[in-house]
């Protein structure tokens, strides 16, 4: 959802637009615990009793079939000393650093771009945000074909400008394959942010662009001193919710790569999918598994309690 | 509890059983087929494709004959290693009556587990020993009982090529090492890439255990599946530099299109296009290159047998097989009792030799066969010894790390590559047992 709270010029907070809060007598009455009651039930079955479950299972040692076996904390101690771990948790950095980087700026940049002509650039802001509905793993096929070490389209290009040399199978090279695998990540990710800076700077009031223009102001002028400050928010919101998928990202990964060439493209997620589900160590897997939720705690953490902070 | 099992097969009860092709009767699908049978038979059915549309066949010709039998199929979702499917439906509380299994540490795996019911009882009311050599039983076998019906075999040691190929390189399918390295330089020559190795996810790995056969042989094999000799042993070593032998006489693509590239990406230029020369994969390529390319088994494409080396072993080959095991959730037992007896009959040999793999069972006239399938069974019989794919036998985090050294082996097949991917692999089995 985007975030269009309005911090005026003169400084004066407005009440942000969807943070409107309940009338006090609501809010505190037990009809709100009532109406709550049946999501909160939901949200207990639905999630924290397999965080639960999670937890406890990384205290046992699970392989394949077999019973498990209680190790305490074993299986944590293990993953510190695991170097395919901590390589994983390196591209997990790399992974979700680039991908939010990358897809949040290019989505500001374009939403900036199509606020000049808002009804000109429908059509195009619907089909760039119609790859974020795609599934990733059509993404990832559609991915295969253009990056195909024999007729793909990056290579043809390439070919076509006469630089044969830079040819490559570009997903078999673990030099470039984690940087492939961003490329396809951010074209899915990109309609996201675009979404909710346009949506933040269509919210700024048509009067400070008509002082700004009485003022004098040259567009690029207006687009610096207006437009990017005041779509702040809508870039934030697009940072949080980038960083938070794509620690999860999974499909693309497994479709374009499978976490290789030797390993290189293995985030913690592909980790914990492959120790869980193709080696079949239930323990170890939900032990990564807790370590990633740890680190998607960490990051949204701050950012959930500055937006609630806001709210208040 | 853990126990021990085979993974060699003995040669001549299989020769035994397939000389003796002709003149059995199917008794076994005889008993069974008297048998009142009704009801589901579920199966967790891993099958895809062309092999996939061969088991659909292969249950709508044995509904044809048993009308009050249905067919319910459990596809486990998954790409790559198939286990981790199948354990993740066998623990998510499916009830199946049957399992295809293809992997023997799987089967101890589901024994251990208490997932899988012996099939000594049924085998003998059926007299599938009639059909089926010993050798297949003991392949099966696991503290004295029999947890398996193998219903298809494949031979692993053959090297696939196009036909047209080899006649526009100007050479002849080589016997020793020494003639296939040396053709090499005839196919880069007309623009042929020698030999394609798929190394993205497992299917490079052939190339490693069919030179390990032949630079070591299957007892060795054997016990290196068992951990009882180490990765970092001399066999081991030399099997790396004989294919660094080969990587360093041009075979091959670029490394990295190797590891882009999967077991079908090889099949596509080996056999359909004719861009590359030799591919070393199982018996279903001959189901695609039948199915899906519609070639001609011994006139488009053909095998050999990986070529000699002169250490002792080259007469030896490795092979695969496909089994049923029968999961302790069964309910219809009778069904699927006579499923299996059903597939080792001439009919369900005759639907498969159609989809190009071959059956273990005697009540087949090997003249059915396509040519490929004929010298790939004629290979495995005449072999002095034959062992199973070795990574199936191994335990998963194992394998998959060997995978991953071998794929660094063929970025850079140095001796100092080589020494740390042995050690490295050595590291991860200590303790993987």
């Amino acid at each position: 959802m985007a975030d269009v709270t309005a911090t005026s010029v003169d400084g004066s907070k407005g009440p942000p637009i969807g943070a409107m809060r309940l009338p006090r007598q609501l809010s505190q009455s037990k009809a709100a615990y009532i109406l709550l009651a049946p999501l909160l039930v939901f949200f207990g079955v639905s999630v924290i009793y397999p965080v639960i479950e999670t937890i406890r299972l990384s205290f046992f040692e699970i392989k394949g079939l077999a019973p498990a076996k209680a190790v305490g904390l074993g299986n944590y101690f293990k993953l510190l000393s695991d170097e395919n771990f901590l390589r994983a948790l390196r591209v997990t950095f790399v992974w979700s650093f680039s991908a939010t980087l990358f897809s949040v700026m290019i989505g500001w940049a374009l939403a900036m771009a199509c606020a000049l002509k808002p009804r000109e650039t429908m059509v195009f802001r619907v089909l760039i945000f119609a790859a974020y509905g795609v599934s990733e793993a059509v993404v990832g096929f559609i991915w295969l074909g253009i990056y195909r070490p024999d007729y793909g389209l990056v290579n043809g290009i390439l070919g076509g400008l006469g630089l044969e040399n830079m040819q490559q199978a570009w997903l078999g090279n673990p030099d470039t394959a984690l940087t492939a695998v961003i490329v396809a990540y951010v074209w899915t990710q990109v309609g996201l942010p675009l979404m909710t800076c346009f949506a933040s700077i269509q919210s700024i009031p048509r009067t400070y662009f008509e002082a700004a223009y009485i003022d004098g102001a040259k567009p690029m002028s207006m687009m610096r001193h207006i437009v990017m400050p005041l779509s702040l928010p809508g870039v934030r919101v697009a940072i949080f919710i980038n960083l938070l998928q794509s620690l999860k990202a999974f499909d693309l990964i497994y479709m374009l790569t499978g976490g290789g060439p030797v390993r290189s493209t293995e985030t913690v997620g592909f980790f914990m999918f492959r120790e869980s589900m193709l080696n079949f160590k239930l323990g170890y897997g939900a032990a990564s598994t807790v370590v990633l939720l740890v680190a998607v705690l960490i990051v949204s953490t701050p950012l959930i309690a500055q937006r609630t902070r806001a709210v208040k | 509890m853990t126990s021990k099992q085979t993974s060699g097969i003995g040669r001549r009860t299989i020769l035994g059983a397939l000389a003796a092709g002709t003149m059995l009767t199917p008794f076994g699908f005889g008993a069974a087929h008297a048998a009142e049978i009704e009801g589901e038979l579920v199966m967790i059915n891993w099958l895809a494709g062309a092999q996939g549309e061969m088991m659909e066949a292969l249950q709508a010709d044995f509904v044809e004959k048993n009308p009050e039998i249905t067919f319910r199929n459990i596809v486990p979702t998954s790409s790559g290693d198939t286990r981790g499917g199948i354990r993740t439906v066998l623990l998510g509380g499916e009830q199946a009556d049957l399992l295809i299994n293809t992997w023997p540490a799987f089967r101890q795996e589901l024994l251990d587990a208490g997932m899988i019911l012996p099939v000594d009882e049924a085998w003998e009311e059926n007299n599938w020993s009639d059909l089926l050599a010993d050798s297949w039983k003991d392949l099966s076998t696991i503290d004295g009982k029999n947890y398996g019906v193998t219903y298809t075999f494949g031979d692993r040691s053959g090297i696939w090529y196009n036909t047209g190929t080899m006649e526009k390189s100007g050479i002849t399918p080589p016997e020793t090492w020494d003639d296939f390295i040396a053709g090499f330089a005839k196919m880069n020559e007309v623009g042929i890439t020698p030999v394609s190795i798929p190394a993205k996810i497992w299917a490079h790995a052939e190339w490693f255990e069919s030179t390990l056969l032949r630079v070591a042989g299957a007892d060795f094999m054997s016990k290196l599946a068992r951990h009882e000799v180490p990765w970092t042993s001399p066999e081991v070593v030399t099997t790396f530099e004989k294919l660094a032998e080969m990587l360093k006489a041009d075979c091959c693509l670029d490394p990295n299109t190797m590891l882009a590239s999967i077991w079908r990406d090889s099949a596509d230029t080996t056999i359909k296009t004719g861009e590359t020369g030799y591919m070393l994969i199982g018996m279903w390529l001959n189901t695609r290159a039948k199915q899906e390319y519609q070639l001609e088994p011994g006139k488009d494409f053909d095998i050999f047998q990986f070529p000699a080396m002169g250490m002792g072993y080259d007469n030896q080959s490795m092979v695969d097989a496909k089994e049923f095991n029968v999961l302790s959730s069964v309910k219809n037992i009778d069904a699927a009792n006579a499923f299996m007896g059903y597939m080792l009959t001439a009919d369900a040999a005759a639907i498969m030799a159609d989809y190009g793999l071959a059956s273990p069972s005697s009540a087949v006239d090997p003249s059915i066969y396509d040519p490929v399938i004929q010298r790939a069974v004629n290979e495995v019989v005449s072999a002095e010894k034959v062992h199973f794919v070795l990574g199936d036998l191994l335990p998963g985090d194992l394998v998959h790390e060997y995978r991953i050294q071998i794929q660094k082996f063929l970025q850079d097949p140095s001796d100092e590559t080589i020494a740390a991917a042995v050690q490295k692999i050595e590291d991860v089995a200590n303790s993987a047992y």
